[in-house]
């Protein structure tokens, strides 16, 4: 853990680490020194190819007692429980769960909303600092990481490794990406859904501009796939508010028709569209057992980052 | 809609001003790069209904406060003149005033008559609209008048109700000429009129030569024709046919015929009404009730005794106060029939016998009649002033015999010609002798006017044996004349040469047995000269019937009033009715007999009128207080108001929203 924490502050502080960078701005060395503590735990089974804090489907040599089975030929005799034996004349074989690491593949949306930002940051560097956050804490905790850009289809994907220098290079994907061009989202999801074999964390980082209907199949296949998905729903807080007091001219970014408009007219029918969205999201991800955190970007990442966290922690029990 | 200020309306392209701002707005529109644009097409999904509607309202509300604006400083008018839109003040306005009897039918709401509401409305509207100079030129002498503001127009003795008919064509001569020889500007001529047919005569053809006339004039003329053609359908007129004094046993007395007649009624749904009648004689009243059928009544022959030493005087008859006051009575005077005397020229003898004694026996015991036969060299020594009828049968007179003639015809009276024997070319009144046709058998004659004229039906109802006569040599004659009775094979048997004054008959054979039957069955020949002596005498005599506007200013100027019930200038006797003295002689003035004939010029006739020309017409009710032009520039200016007020409480921003969603 600490060597990546190194690496990572190396990479801030020293241009011979990563002579190509001077500095990754959207990596906060006192946010991820906070985070650390944090874990990040899946809510599903993993299956690792190693040991992790991860839970496994398989049962295994953890101190943690699954659950006594009956005793049948070809079982390992070491591990019969004489005990049980002794009580109850019957042959029964304890069982421990198995820990293990997890896939963690971070699912950044590039297309051009991403771009979009009226506090002073877009939603593209949110999903940065989200993205390279998490990456830091599941490289830190052992787990493979890896990052998928996507846009129209999947513009750079980086499948989840676990060492310290695909961290680096993670970072580095998630620097260059710009915003651009249309959102298939829910097309590269698919895609997405059947390439990523082993079960995995799926952390999408996306504004979402689409209509919820055509997520919910994503969504489900995602989840069909056993895959524990995670929803960063990015917005700005101008997106939610449509707080605008003159007329308004409104480019689409993703090369859409543009739009003349009087705020005060249309504001009340635009947060009902925004609102029935809304709802017809929350509904989907419900259904489909997503992890949703909705996040209006003039928040501090940090924060967000805690809550998702924390209750990913509490979902496991520990707090 | 007209205005008074029209040329303000070159501005209406200014109510695009607000469409050009929004368009200019559109352009100072901020642009933003936006990324939720799904929820900005939802929403302008949603933006179909009511909102665009709202948009479209508030653009129209501006719109509409502009043009508010600039309709209400054009100065609109509210009115059906379409004619005025566009002008602008006129340099001279005439109006042409139909003063005639029909005009003073009233109507409903004031009980105005159609005069009096047409110059109330005139005065309004001209007021309103404004000229350099208004003419009066009204229907009776039809001169025109200066005003010095339209509401003269109110008390003006020469715009006030008269007994004489219009002659529009006349007035509208007038007006041309008026137009013509003040050369004056841009002008509006005003009609106020009734369009009874017998004012307008539409069919005449003085109407083309007006309207070429009216289209050669270099300057802007504008007609506009303010009609009160609605009738009063159940208006009763009374009109004296016939009155004569006449001596009986025990004294004298007044024999009074007269006609009750309502044309606007329907003869078959017509109710039954009783008149009851006044007639006032020399201060002395009486009434009598006639009962009323249908569209009229002739009440004939009703006596009215006198003092047997009262020789001459006047009177009237009035019915009950109705629709038209005009026409509830009527003046009449009476006087001792004069002689009658004829003067007989005739070169066949068997021919002026019949005629002679034809003319000198009397139908009435107390009338004198006398024939005298004279040689055409004699005729200067006759006093003229005492000859009602001549009788002609002689070849045409030429030279002073002509002339003679032609005087005595302009004084009123009756002149008959017979085919001569032998024929000459001479010409007289247009007419000329062409030559005799012999017939083997007796010529019957096929027709005849026993409607009106000399051979007309008896007070009785009994029509002439006109058809009994047979007719064996016939002359033929040639010229512009009316035929009253026609032979078998279409030659005029008798006909009438039209004059101005008196009358002049044609016969084309003669009484003597070997032309015709005239004088074995005598009944025809003698009331045909008993007719046409009669009417000439009527010229003679000392108690006349006039009717109002038909004598000439100058003969009028020494008419003393005699009836005191209607009040007038002097000026103006010869169109009021009423009794007047003149000199040794009373006359009688009524109103003329076309003004019971209610028939009026058809619409598509009126716009025919005026075909070409620049011509506006309203048609108005009598006792109508509305104003024919109104200013309505203030329902403009809240029309602007309303409109501003809408276009504001649809812009007012909404209640400000909570804040919107978060996360």
């Amino acid at each position: 853990m600490c060597r990546v924490l190194d690496l990572l502050l190396a990479a801030a502080e020293s241009p011979v680490m990563f002579p190509d960078r001077q500095s990754r701005s959207f990596i906060d060395t006192r946010v991820l020194s906070r985070l650390a503590g944090l874990p990040l735990f899946a809510r599903r089974p993993m299956q690792g190819a190693v040991s992790g804090r991860h839970a496994s489907p398989h049962r295994g040599s953890s101190v943690e007692f699954a659950e006594y089975r009956k005793y049948v030929p070809g079982d390992d005799l070491r591990r019969l429980d004489w005990r049980a034996f002794g009580r109850s004349d019957r042959y029964y074989v304890k069982e421990f769960e198995a820990d293990t690491n997890l896939r963690c593949c971070l699912v950044v949306d590039t297309s051009g909303s991403m771009g979009f930002g009226s506090t002073g940051i877009t939603k593209i560097d949110y999903a940065r600092r989200i993205a390279g956050t998490l990456g830091y804490l599941a490289s830190q905790q052992g787990d493979a990481v890896g990052v998928a850009c996507v846009a129209k289809g999947v513009v750079q994907n980086i499948p989840p490794k676990r060492n310290a220098a695909h961290l680096r290079q993670i970072l580095d994907v998630l620097e260059q990406t710009q915003p651009k061009g249309e959102t298939q989202l829910a097309a590269v999801l698919h895609e997405l859904a059947e390439t990523i074999r082993q079960r995995a964390l799926i952390i999408i980082l996306s504004d979402l501009f689409i209509e919820p209907e055509v997520l919910r199949s994503s969504f489900q296949h995602l989840r069909f796939r056993r895959h524990d998905v995670t929803v960063f729903h990015l917005l700005d807080p101008l997106e939610l508010s449509f707080s605008f007091r003159r007329p308004m001219r409104f480019l689409d970014m993703e090369g859409g028709p543009a739009i003349f408009a009087e705020p005060n007219d249309i504001a009340d029918r635009y947060d009902k569209a925004l609102q029935a969205y809304l709802t017809d999201l929350k509904k989907v991800v419900l259904e489909s057992a997503i992890d949703y955190q909705r996040i209006s970007i003039d928040e501090n990442y940090e924060q967000a980052l805690v809550r998702f966290l924390v209750s990913r922690a509490q979902s496991k029990g520990l707090r | 809609m007209s205005f008074l200020q029209p040329w303000l309306l070159y501005g209406l392209p200014l109510i695009a001003l607000p469409i050009v701002i929004h368009l200019i707005n559109q352009r100072r529109f901020q642009t933003i790069q936006w990324a939720a644009m799904m929820f900005l097409l939802a929403a302008h999904r949603m933006a179909r209904g009511y909102s665009r509607l709202r948009q479209w309202l508030i653009l129209l509300f501006r719109t509409l406060a502009v043009a508010g604006l600039l309709f209400a400083i054009s100065r609109p008018l509210a009115s059906g003149w379409l004619g005025v839109a566009g002008g602008s003040r006129a340099d001279t306005t005439i109006i042409l005033l139909d003063r005639s009897p029909s005009m003073q039918q009233r109507g409903g709401g004031t009980g105005d008559s159609k005069l009096e509401s047409g110059k109330r409305q005139l005065v309004q509207a001209l007021e309103t609209l404004g000229s350099g100079r208004w003419v009066l030129i009204e229907s009776t002498t039809r001169e025109p008048h200066e005003l010095e503001s339209p509401r003269a127009l109110l008390n003006l003795p020469s715009a006030g109700p008269a007994s004489a008919s219009a002659d529009l064509p006349m007035m509208m001569q007038a007006a041309y000429d008026y137009i013509h020889h003040n050369r004056a500007g841009q002008t509006e001529v005003w009609i106020c009129s009734d369009l009874r047919e017998s004012d307008w005569t539409a069919e005449s053809g003085r109407w083309s030569t007006l309207r070429d006339a009216f289209l050669e004039l270099p300057q802007q003329v504008r007609f506009h024709l303010l009609a009160y053609p609605q009738p009063a359908p159940e208006n009763v007129s009374v009109r004296v046919t016939e009155v004569r004094r006449q001596t009986t046993s025990d004294g004298a007395e007044l024999v009074v015929s007269l006609r009750l007649s309502r044309p606007g009624v329907d003869e078959k749904t017509a109710a039954k009404v009783n008149v009851p009648i006044q007639f006032e004689v020399e201060g002395a009243r009486s009434v009598a009730t006639v009962e009323l059928t249908g569209t009229y009544v002739d009440f004939k022959e009703h006596r009215i005794p006198i003092e047997r030493t009262r020789q001459r005087g006047w009177g009237r008859v009035s019915i009950p106060a109705d629709a038209n006051p005009a026409d509830d009575d009527f003046y009449f005077a009476f006087d001792n029939p004069p002689p009658r005397r004829t003067i007989v020229v005739a070169e066949d003898p068997q021919a002026q016998r019949p005629l002679q004694l034809a003319a000198s026996v009397s139908p009435d015991p107390t009338v004198q009649c006398s024939a005298e036969a004279v040689d055409v060299d004699q005729l200067t020594t006759i006093e003229w002033d005492q000859v009602s009828l001549v009788l002609w049968q002689a070849p045409l007179p030429t030279g002073p015999a002509a002339n003679l003639m032609k005087s005595f015809v302009d004084r009123g009276g009756q002149v008959v010609f017979l085919p001569p024997r032998n024929l000459t070319s001479d010409e007289l009144f247009g007419m000329r002798w062409q030559s005799w046709v012999a017939e083997n058998d007796p010529v019957a004659v096929t027709s005849w006017r026993s409607d009106e004229d000399v051979l007309a039906r008896t007070l009785s109802g009994a029509a002439l044996p006109v058809g009994q006569l047979e007719v064996l040599q016939y002359c033929k004659v040639s010229g512009d004349a009316t035929p009253l009775a026609t032979l078998a094979g279409g030659a005029p048997l008798l006909s009438r040469v039209p004059t101005e004054q008196g009358a002049v008959y044609f016969w084309a054979t003669t009484p003597s047995p070997r032309d015709s039957s005239l004088a074995s069955s005598g009944v025809v020949l003698y009331a045909f000269v008993q007719r046409a002596l009669a009417t000439g005498a009527a010229q003679l005599s000392k108690a006349r019937q006039i009717d109002a506007g038909a004598t000439d200013s100058e003969s009028a100027s020494t008419w003393v009033r005699l009836s005191e019930d209607e009040q007038g200038l002097s000026t103006e006797s010869r169109f009021q009715r009423g009794v007047y003295s003149a000199g040794d002689r009373l006359l009688a003035v009524n109103r003329p007999v076309s003004e019971d004939n209610i028939i009026e010029v058809a619409d598509g006739r009126v716009s025919g009128l005026f075909r070409g020309l620049d011509f506006a017409r309203v048609d108005e009710q009598a006792g109508n207080l509305n104003a024919l032009i109104q200013e309505i520039w203030r329902v403009f200016l809240v029309m602007m108001l309303i409109a501003l007020v809408l276009e504001a409480a649809l812009c007012l921003p909404k209640v400000a929203r909570t804040a919107g969603a978060t996360a």
